[in-house]
C-alpha cells in the first residue's frame, strides 16, 4: 500500500481551509503549518491566470530528508509508505529542512507564541503534545489513519479538492482521477516521487 | 486623530518566515539565521582547525596542534552542540553514517579527537604506534575538512549548494584557513615555525580560493533557477555587503594587497603576517557564512510543474 | 467516545472526551459544527457531516473559532469608562465593573427613556449574530417602543439585492442552482468561491459543477478567489457593471431574440400594457393591470378566464394612448446600451461583451426541460448573480436591475439551472407541517414573498415594499422602508442641515457591530453618537467601543451560547435540491469568566423594565409559537425554556431543546416545488417596478414639503439602466479607483484578531497589501513593497504598502476586506492590513436612494511614500 493525496487544482479556490483544518488538528505552533497554500500568478494584464497550490509533505517515494537524517529520526513507513519524524530521536539538526525540496518541514524553535500574554487553554492543551528543539512535519494524519479516518485537511477541504487514498490500488479513486486527468507530481526532475498527486487546474 | 499614521508600516512586523512562503525562491533560514549561525561558526572551527591540524603535522609544529585541536573539539564541538535543538541527544547522530553526511562528520570530528589524545599520550607518543596514530589523525582530519562541504551538498533542495564544487571550495577554504590560523599563531609568537613555508601555501591558497568561488559563482549562475537566484543574492542582493565586504575584500583582496606590498609597508614582520592571517581568517568565516546565507530553495512549483499547472 | 454520539454538558470533569453540534458563527452562513471538548477545553472545531449546512466541510474562519474563543484580549467582564473624553484612538481607561452596576445604570437610562421618548433608544447591530440579532429587533425593541435600529452593514451590504430577491425571487437572498447549472456568469459576487451565502455547501457544489463542466465567468475589477477559477475573467471597470448588462439584456432581447416568451408572458410581468406616463394601464372597473388579447384585439385583465393568446411584444391602443408591453419598454430602454456604448464605460471589449452575451443566452437553452423526480420542468442552465462588488455603489439599484433582469429575460428564474431564491417555499416538517411558507400574488398579480415571519413595522423584513410616509427616523424607515437594513442613521444624524428630528440618540445599544470601521469614514459614525451614552455587547473592545462606548458587556461568543435556531430566517440555507437543516447553536463550553449571552441579558432588561409580557407576545409572533407552546404573556421565561417552547411548537414535543442538544440538527429532504417552485406557484415577478415610480413621486413629494436637499428620486427608475457613480466623476489628477474585495480566510475586519488567520495572511501576497496594477505602478515610479498613500478626492487617505499585480484593473487599487485596526484591545490585529473605509463618505451623494447603498469605491490617487515616513 502506498498512501497519497491527489490534489485537484481546478477544484481549489485557495481558501486557507486546509491550513487552518490541519493546523486544528495537529495543534501545531505558530509558523508551522504542515498543509498550506503557495499563490502564482502568470501572465500580462488581462490575460494573467492566478494559481493556488495547496501544498504538504510529499510523503515521497525516495525521500531525500530520510537520507540526510543523522539521527534516523526522520523515517517512511514500509507498510504504507507514510514518512514521519519520530520526534524522540529528532537532535534538531535540520538537515532535513535542506534536503527536503517541497518546504515540508518546520524546526519548533525556542518561544514562539500566538498571543504575547502565552499560550491559552487551547494551546496550552495542544502542544502537550509536541516538544521544542525538534523538527515537525506533516505525518499524513496518523493517529487519524489508525481511527480509521482520512486526514484532517481532506476530510474538510469544502471543494473535495484533496483527495485521498491508495496510490497502488488500481481500483482507487486517486490513481483514477491521476489515470484520467494526467495527474502531475511537483519537480519530479528531482527524483524524489512524491505520494502527491496534481491535476492541471485546466482540462 | 488620523487613523492611517498608526498603520504599521514596518516589514518587519511581518515574520519573515511566513513572508517566504509568499516567495518564489525561499531563502533557507534554519542554518543562518539566529541559533542557526551557529552551524556555520561550528563549520568554520572545524574547517580551519582541521585544515591547521594538517599544516601542523607536516610542519611539525606542536602549538599548532593545540590550537587545532581545540579549534575542532572545544570550539566546533560546542557550537556544533549549541546549534542542536536537543543537544543531549547528539550522540544518536552517530547512528547513520552509512547515509548522512552528517553521521560522518560527527564520526570524524569523534576519532579525531580520540586519536589526536591518544597520539599526545607520551607513552603512546614515543610508541610504535605513534606513526600510524598521527597518520589516522591525519585521515580523520581530511574527513573532516571534506565531510562539511558534503553536509551542504547533500542538500537536494538547495541547488546552489547541491554541487560536487562546493566540497572542494570548502576544502580549500579549510586548508587556507588552517595555514592562517598558524600564521596568527606565529605572529603571536609561538616559534619555531618555517613561517615561510607556510607563507607561501597561504598565497597560493588565497589566489586558488578566489578562483575556485569564481567557478563556484559561475557555475551556480549556469545552473539557473534557484542556484542562480543565490548567485544574484550574492553578487547584487540580500547577501552582497557579507559577500564583497567579507569575502572579496577582507578575505581576499586585502590578504593579497598585503602580501604583495609587505615590502613597502613599514610594519614589523610579524605585524602584516598576523594581519594576513586574520583578514584571511575572517574571509574563511565570510565565504561560508555567505554561503549559507545564499542559499534558497528550489520552487515548489518547478519548471514542470508550472508547465502543468499552467498548462492553459 | 465516538463522535456522533451523545453530548455529556453536565461533566466538566477530568475524564471528559465529547463531541458536541452546534453551529459555526464566524460568519452569518451559521454552517454545521461539532466542537471537541476534553478536559472542559475545546480543543477541535470541525464540519458537522450530519448537518446539511455546510455537510461536514468548514471554511478557514470556522475551524479557527477555537482562537477566538480562547483569545486573552476578549472583553471577560463589564467595562466601564473613566476617561471622560471620547475619541477615535482615545484611550477609554476602561475599569472592570460588576453586571449588577452595569446593568443598574442601564436600567436607570432606558427607564428613563422610555418614560420621556422610547424613540431615544437607537439599536445597531452585526449580520454575524443572525438569531440574536433579530431577537432584539423583533422583541426586545418593539415592545420598548423604539424604531431607531440599524444594522451595521446594510449600505455596503445587499440591500439592492435583498429588494430584488423579494421582489422577483420571494426571498431575501439568492444564489444559482449549480447542480443543473452549465453557465454561470457572476458579477462582483463569489458565491461558492470565497464568500457570500451558504460558502461552504456551495464551495462543494460549484467545484462539482465546474468539475462537470459548468462554465464560470467572472466580473470583477480584480483576479479574486472567485475570478481565479473563472474560465474567463472579465475585469471591468468599478461601478459599471450596470452597463454591461444593459448591453447583454440589449443584446438578448433586441439583437438575437433569445428570450423565454413562456416565461416572460405566464410568469412575470413581460406582457402588461404601460400607459405612456409610465403606470401599467388598468381596467377601469377591476383597476387590474390589462395585457393585450391579440385574439380578441383588445386589452383584458391580465387574469381574465377569457383570456386568448396574449401579446409580448408591441404597442397597443388603449383608450386613446399608446401602450407598450412591459417587455417592450424593456426593449427601448436597453436598445441604447450597444456592445460599443457599454464598452467605452466598461472598459471590456465590444466582442467580449457580444461572446458573453451569445455565449449566457445560447446556455440557458430556452424550451429545455428537466425530469425531475418524476415532474417535468423548465432547464435553464444558466445563471447571472451578483453582490457587493456590482452594487456596492451609488447606482445600485438600477445595476441590480439589470443583472436580475438577465435571468428573467431568458426564464431562468427558480427553476433547474437558473437563479433561485434562498427557500422562498417551505412546506414544513413532515410530522408538523411546520415552519411553512409560500409567496403568493397580489392584486396587480405580483409575486408577494411569504417566507417572510413576521410582518409589523419593526419587522426585519417587510413583506411588499411599503409605501413612504413621514421622515421622523434617521434610519429612514419611514421615507425608504424597502431596504432590508436600514442604516442611514449615523448620516442621517450627521446632516444637521437636512435632517431634523424631534428626538435624539439618548442611548445607543450596540450589539456586536464595529460601525465605526465598518460603516465608513470613522469620523461619520463618531460625530452621530459622541453625545450618545454608548452600551457595547462585544467580544472585543474594538474600534467603536474605544471610541464612543461608556460601558462595554462581554457577550458569549457563538461557542458558549444558546441559539435555538440561529438560521431560523433561512437566508442563507443552501439552495437546490438536497436537505432542509435545522440546527442548534448550544455552548460547546459553559461561558468563560463573566461574559453572558446578549440575549439573556435582554430578557433580563426587559424584566427590569416591565417589559416581559409584550416581548412575549413578540417572541411567539417572531417565532410563530402556537398554543400550547406559545409563551404565555403573564409569565417569565429562561431563554432554555423559550428555546425549548421555540423547537416543541415547530417541531413537535418529541424534538424539545433535549432532543436537539443531543441530535443537533432536524433535517428532512426538500420538495421539488420547494426548490423549483416558479412553474406550482402563479405569481408574476415584476419586470417593471410600477411601486418604486409611485415611491419615488412620493418621497418627493415628502422631501419638498420637509425641505430636505439633496434626496434625488430620478434613480427611482421602473426599469433597468445605467448611469455613473459618484467615483466616475473625472476630478483633477485623481486617475484611480480603489475598491475592496474579501477573501475566503476573513470576515470584514473581527477575525484579523484571529491569529490563525493572520498566519495565513502573513504567507500570502496580496491581502495585507493594496494591489496595483505593475504597468501603473511602473508609471508612477512605485515597486512591490513600496509604502504607498492613497488619497481620495473626496477625502480620507489611506496608507499600506503595495503589491505590484497583473491581476488587477489598470485604473484600480484593490483591498481586501477591512483591516488596519487600531483598537488597544484587539492588539493582535493592530496595524495589519490596509483600513479602506477612510476613503467611503457616508451621505445622500454618495448613496443609492433606493436601497440606501452606498458607493464602496472611491476616486483616489496614489503616491509613493519615504520608506519610514
Ligand atoms: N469569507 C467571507 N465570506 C463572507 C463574508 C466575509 O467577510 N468573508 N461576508 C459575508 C457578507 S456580510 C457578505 S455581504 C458577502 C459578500 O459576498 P461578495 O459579494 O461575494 O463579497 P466581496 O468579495 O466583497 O465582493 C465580490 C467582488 O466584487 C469585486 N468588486 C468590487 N467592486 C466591483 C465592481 O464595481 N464591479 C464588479 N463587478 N466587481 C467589483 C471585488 O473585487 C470582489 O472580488 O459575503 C459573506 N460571506
Ligand atoms: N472595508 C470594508 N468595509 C466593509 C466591508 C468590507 O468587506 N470591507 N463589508 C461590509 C459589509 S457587507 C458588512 S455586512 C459590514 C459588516 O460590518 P460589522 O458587522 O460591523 O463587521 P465587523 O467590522 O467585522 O465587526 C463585527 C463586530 O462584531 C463582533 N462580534 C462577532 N461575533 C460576536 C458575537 O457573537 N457577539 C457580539 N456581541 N459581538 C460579536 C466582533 O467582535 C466585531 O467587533 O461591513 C461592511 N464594511
Ligand atoms: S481547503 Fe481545499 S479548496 Fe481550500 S485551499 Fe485547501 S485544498 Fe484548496
Ligand atoms: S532535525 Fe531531526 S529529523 Fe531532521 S535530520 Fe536532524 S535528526 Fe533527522
Ligand atoms: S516532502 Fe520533504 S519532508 Fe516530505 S517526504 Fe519529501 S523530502 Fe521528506
Ligand atoms: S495530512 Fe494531516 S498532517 Fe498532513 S497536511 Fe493534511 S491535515 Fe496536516
Ligand atoms: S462560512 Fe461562515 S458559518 Fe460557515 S464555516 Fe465559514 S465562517 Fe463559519
Ligand atoms: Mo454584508
Amino acid at each position: 500500500m502506498r498512501l497519497g493525496m491527489v490534489i485537484d487544482l481546478k477544484r481549489c479556490i485557495g481558501c486557507y481551509g486546509c491550513q487552518i483544518a490541519c493546523k486544528s488538528e495537529n495543534g501545531t505552533r505558530p509558523g508551522t503549518t504542515y498543509a498550506r497554500v503557495v499563490k502564482r500568478e502568470w501572465g500580462e494584464f488581462p490575460n494573467v491566470k492566478k494559481l493556488s497550490i495547496p501544498v504538504l509533505c510529499m510523503h515521497c517515494n525516495d525521500p531525500p530528508c530520510v537520507d540526510v537524517c543523522p539521527t534516523g529520526a526522520s523515517q517512511k513507513r514500509d507498510e504504507d509508505g507514510v514518512v514521519f519524524i519520530d520526534r524522540e530521536a529528532c537532535v534538531g539538526c535540520r538537515a532535513c529542512m535542506m534536503g527536503c525540496p517541497y518546504g515540508a518541514r518546520y524546526f519548533q524553535d525556542e518561544t514562539r507564541d500566538y498571543f504575547e500574554v502565552g499560550e491559552n487553554a487551547y494551546e496550552q492543551a495542544a502542544y502537550s503534545a509536541h516538544e521544542r528543539g525538534v523538527v515537525e512535519k506533516c505525518d499524513f494524519c496518523r493517529s487519524r489513519l489508525a481511527q480509521g479516518e482520512e486526514p484532517a485537511c481532506s476530510a474538510n477541504c469544502m471543494c473535495k479538492a484533496r483527495i485521498f487514498g491508495d496510490l497502488d490500488d488500481p481500483d482507487s479513486e486517486v490513481r483514477r482521477l491521476i489515470d484520467e486527468h494526467g495527474g502531475f507530481q511537483l519537480n519530479p526532475e528531482l527524483g524524489t516521487d512524491p505520494s502527491v498527486y496534481y491535476l492541471p487546474p485546466e482540462r | 486623530m488620523d487613523i492611517s499614521t498608526q498603520l504599521d508600516l514596518r516589514n518587519d512586523t511581518l515574520d519573515l518566515r511566513r513572508q517566504d512562503l509568499a516567495q518564489v525562491y525561499r531563502p533557507q533560514r534554519e542554518w543562518i539565521d539566529g541559533r542557526g549561525l551557529l552551524i556555520v561558526v561550528a563549520h568554520f572551527f572545524s574547517g580551519i582547525g582541521a585544515g591547521a591540524w594538517l599544516w601542523s603535522t607536516l610542519y611539525d609544529f606542536d602549538i599548532g596542534r593545540w590550537i587545532a585541536f581545540g579549534c575542532v573539539v572545544g570550539l566546533s564541538g560546542i557550537a556544533h552542540l549549541a546549534f542542536l535543538g536537543r543537544w543531549n541527544r547528539f550522540w544518536r547522530m552517530l547512528k547513520r553514517p552509512h547515509k548522512s553526511w552528517i553521521s560522518r562528520g560527527i564520526w570524524s570530528i569523534g576519532l579525531f579527537s580520540l586519536l589526536a589524545v591518544a597520539s599526545e599520550i607520551p607513552a603512546i607518543a614515543d610508541s610504535a604506534a605513534a606513526k600510524p596514530l598521527v597518520f589516522a589523525s591525519v585521515l580523520a582530519a581530511c574527513a573532516i575538512l571534506a565531510y562539511e562541504g558534503f553536509v551542504y551538498a547533500a542538500s537536494k533542495a538547495i541547488p546552489f549548494w547541491n554541487t560536487s564544487l562546493l566540497p572542494v571550495l570548502y576544502v580549500a577554504y579549510g586548508l587556507r584557513g588552517g595555514a592562517a590560523l598558524l600564521l596568527i599563531a606565529a605572529a603571536l609568537g609561538a616559534g619555531q615555525f618555517d613561517v615561510a613555508a607556510v607563507e607561501a601555501v597561504k598565497l597560493w591558497a588565497i589566489v586558488s580560493t578566489a578562483v575556485l568561488i569564481l567557478l563556484y559563482l559561475v557555475s551556480g549562475r549556469r545552473a539557473g533557477g534557484a542556484a542562480r537566484e543565490s548567485v544574484s543574492a550574492l553578487v547584487m542582493g540580500r547577501v552582497s555587503a557579507a559577500f564583497y565586504g567579507g569575502t572579496m575584500i577582507v578575505g581576499i583582496a586585502l590578504p593579497i594587497a598585503l602580501t604583495a606590498f609587505r615590502e613597502t609597508l613599514a610594519i614589523p614582520e610579524l605585524v602584516v603576517l598576523g594581519a594576513i592571517g586574520v583578514t584571511s581568517l575572517i574571509g574563511d568565516f565570510y565565504v561560508k557564512y555567505c554561503v549559507v546565507k545564499a542559499g534558497v530553495y528550489t520552487p515548489l512549483v518547478g519548471a514542470t510543474g508550472v508547465k502543468r499547472a499552467q498548462n492553459a | 467516545m465516538p463522535k456522533h454520539e451523545a453530548i455529556d454538558q453536565a461533566s466538566q470533569n477530568d475524564n471528559e472526551d465529547v463531541w458536541i453540534q452546534s453551529a459555526c458563527g464566524m460568519c452569518y452562513n451559521q454552517c454545521g459544527i461539532r466542537g471537541h471538548r476534553v478536559d472542559g477545553t475545546l480543543i477541535k472545531i470541525e464540519g458537522n457531516p450530519d448537518n446539511p449546512i455546510g455537510r461536514g466541510r468548514l471554511c478557514a474562519r470556522g475551524l479557527a473559532g477555537i482562537q477566538l474563543l480562547y483569545d486573552p484580549h476578549r472583553i471577560d467582564y463589564p467595562l466601564r469608562r473613566t476617561n471622560p473624553e471620547k475619541g477615535i484612538g482615545v484611550d477609554p481607561k476602561w475599569e472592570r465593573i460588576s453586571w449588577d452596576d452595569a446593568l443598574d445604570e442601564i436600567t436607570e437610562r432606558l427607564a428613563t427613556i422610555k418614560e420621556n421618548d422610547p424613540r431615544g433608544l437607537y439599536f445597531s447591530g452585526t449580520v454575524i449574530c443572525l438569531a440574536p440579532l433579530s431577537h432584539a429587533l423583533a422583541t426586545f425593541l418593539p415592545a420598548f417602543g423604539t424604531p431607531n435600529s440599524f444594522v451595521s452593514d446594510g449600505h455596503q451590504c445587499g440591500n439592492a439585492e435583498h429588494i430584488l430577491a423579494r421582489t422577483l425571487h420571494g426571498s431575501v437572498t439568492t444564489n444559482p442552482d449549480v447542480e443543473h447549472c452549465d453557465y454561470l456568469l457572476l458579477f462582483g459576487c463569489q458565491a461558492g468561491l470565497g464568500t457570500y451565502y451558504a460558502l461552504t455547501t456551495m464551495a462543494q457544489d460549484v467545484a462539482d459543477a465546474r468539475d462537470r463542466g459548468m462554465k464560470l465567468v467572472v466580473v470583477d475589477p480584480f483576479l479574486s478567489s472567485a475570478a481565479e477559477k473563472a474560465d474567463e475573467w472579465v475585469p471591468i471597470k468599478p461601478g459599471s457593471d450596470g452597463a454591461l448588462a444593459c448591453a447583454i439584456l440589449n443584446l438578448l432581447v433586441n439583437e438575437y431574440r433569445i428570450f423565454d416568451a413562456d416565461y416572460l408572458l405566464e410568469h412575470a410581468d413581460g406582457p402588461y400594457l404601460l400607459t405612456e406616463d409610465g403606470w401599467y394601464a388598468r381596467d377601469p372597473g377591476s383597476n387590474r393591470p390589462l395585457v393585450w388579447d391579440i385574439d380578441a384585439g383588445k386589452p383584458r385583465p391580465f387574469d381574465d378566464p377569457e383570456l386568448g393568446q396574449v401579446a409580448l411584444e408591441g404597442a397597443y391602443q388603449v383608450e386613446g394612448q399608446t401602450c407598450r408591453t412591459v417587455f417592450e419598454t424593456l426593449k427601448g430602454t436597453v436598445a441604447k446600451w450597444t456592445p460599443e456604448a457599454a464598452s467605452e464605460v466598461t472598459t471590456i471589449p465590444p466582442d467580449m461583451i457580444r461572446k458573453i452575451a451569445r455565449d449566457f443566452g445560447e446556455a440557458a437553452c430556452i424550451e429545455r426541460t428537466i425530469e425531475i423526480d418524476g415532474r417535468e420542468l423548465p432547464h435553464r442552465p444558466a445563471a447571472a448573480l451578483y453582490f457587493k462588488g456590482a452594487h456596492g455603489h451609488d447606482n445600485a439599484w438600477p445595476t441590480s436591475m439589470a443583472i436580475e433582469l438577465l435571468n428573467e429575460v431568458v426564464g431562468a428564474s427558480n427553476v433547474p439551472g437558473g437563479l433561485l431564491g434562498t427557500t422562498p417555499v417551505c412546506d414544513g416538517h413532515p410530522d408538523t407541517g411546520f415552519p411553512r411558507w409560500k409567496p403568493g400574488a397580489n392584486e396587480d398579480g405580483l409575486l408577494d414573498a411569504g417566507m417572510l415571519l413576521y410582518n409589523d413595522p419593526y419587522g426585519v423584513v417587510p413583506g411588499w415594499p411599503p409605501p413612504p410616509t413621514d421622515t421622523e427616523l434617521p434610519n429612514l424607515r419611514d421615507l425608504i422602508g424597502w431596504p432590508i437594513t436600514t442604516c442611514f442613521t449615523p448620516a442621517a444624524l450627521t446632516d444637521k442641515e437636512n435632517f431634523s428630528f424631534d428626538h435624539k440618540p439618548e442611548l445607543l445599544l450596540n450589539y456586536g457591530s464595529n460601525l465605526l470601521m465598518s460603516a465608513a469614514r470613522p469620523e461619520v459614525t463618531f460625530e452621530a453618537f459622541k453625545d450618545t451614552f454608548v452600551v457595547s455587547f462585544n467580544l472585543h473592545s474594538d474600534e467603536t467601543a474605544e471610541a464612543l462606548s461608556d460601558i462595554v458587556l462581554p457577550d458569549t461568543s457563538y461557542m458558549e451560547r444558546l441559539d435555538p435556531l440561529p438560521n431560523f430566517t433561512r437566508h442563507h440555507h443552501p439552495v437546490g435540491l438536497g436537505n432542509w437543516g435545522h440546527t442548534i447553536r448550544q455552548p460547546l463550553v459553559e461561558p468563560l469568566h463573566e461574559r453572558r449571552h446578549f440575549t439573556e441579558v435582554l430578557l433580563e432588561l426587559g424584566q427590569r423594565l416591565g417589559l416581559t409580557e409584550t416581548m412575549n407576545l413578540l417572541t411567539n409572533n417572531l417565532y410563530g409559537l402556537v398554543a400550547p407552546h406559545a409563551l404565555d404573556p403573564e409569565r417569565t421565561y429562561s431563554w432554555r425554556e423559550i428555546s425549548d417552547q421555540a423547537y416543541r411548537s415547530w417541531f413537535g414535543d418529541e424534538h424539545g431543546l433535549d432532543w436537539f442538544e443531543t441530535n443537533g440538527v432536524m433535517r428532512w429532504p426538500k420538495k421539488v416545488e420547494e426548490v423549483f417552485w416558479k412553474p406550482f406557484v402563479h405569481a408574476r415577478a415584476p419586470l417593471y417596478n410600477e411601486w418604486l415610480k409611485r415611491a419615488g413621486e412620493q418621497v418627493d413629494e415628502i422631501v419638498e414639503k420637509k425641505g430636505i436637499k439633496g434626496v434625488d428620486t430620478s434613480g427611482f427608475f421602473p426599469l433597468p439602466d445605467w448611469r455613473p457613480c459618484r467615483a466616475h466623476r473625472a476630478r483633477e489628477g485623481y486617475d484611480m479607483q480603489a475598491i475592496y474585495y474579501r477573501v475566503p480566510w476573513h470576515t470584514f475586519s473581527m477575525t484579523y484578531e484571529n491569529p490563525w488567520l493572520d498566519e495565513i495572511s502573513r504567507g500570502e501576497p496580496y491581502s495585507y497589501f493594496i494591489c496595483i496594477n505593475t504597468k501603473t505602478a511602473r508609471a508612477k515610479n512605485i515597486t512591490d513593497g513600496d509604502p504607498i498613500e492613497v488619497e481620495g478626492a473626496d477625502g480620507g487617505t489611506i496608507r499600506g504598502r503595495a503589491r505590484l499585480t497583473e491581476g488587477v484593473h489598470p485604473e484600480v487599487l484593490a483591498v481586501a476586506n477591512n483591516g488596519g485596526h487600531w483598537a488597544k484591545g484587539m492588539p493582535f490585529a493592530r496595524g495589519k492590513g490596509v483600513f479602506f473605509n477612510q476613503l467611503l463618505p457616508m451621505d445622500l451623494e454618495h448613496s443609492d436612494l433606493v436601497s440606501l447603498s452606498m458607493d464602496c469605491d472611491a476616486r483616489v490617487r496614489v503616491t509613493r511614500m519615504a520608506e519610514g515616513a
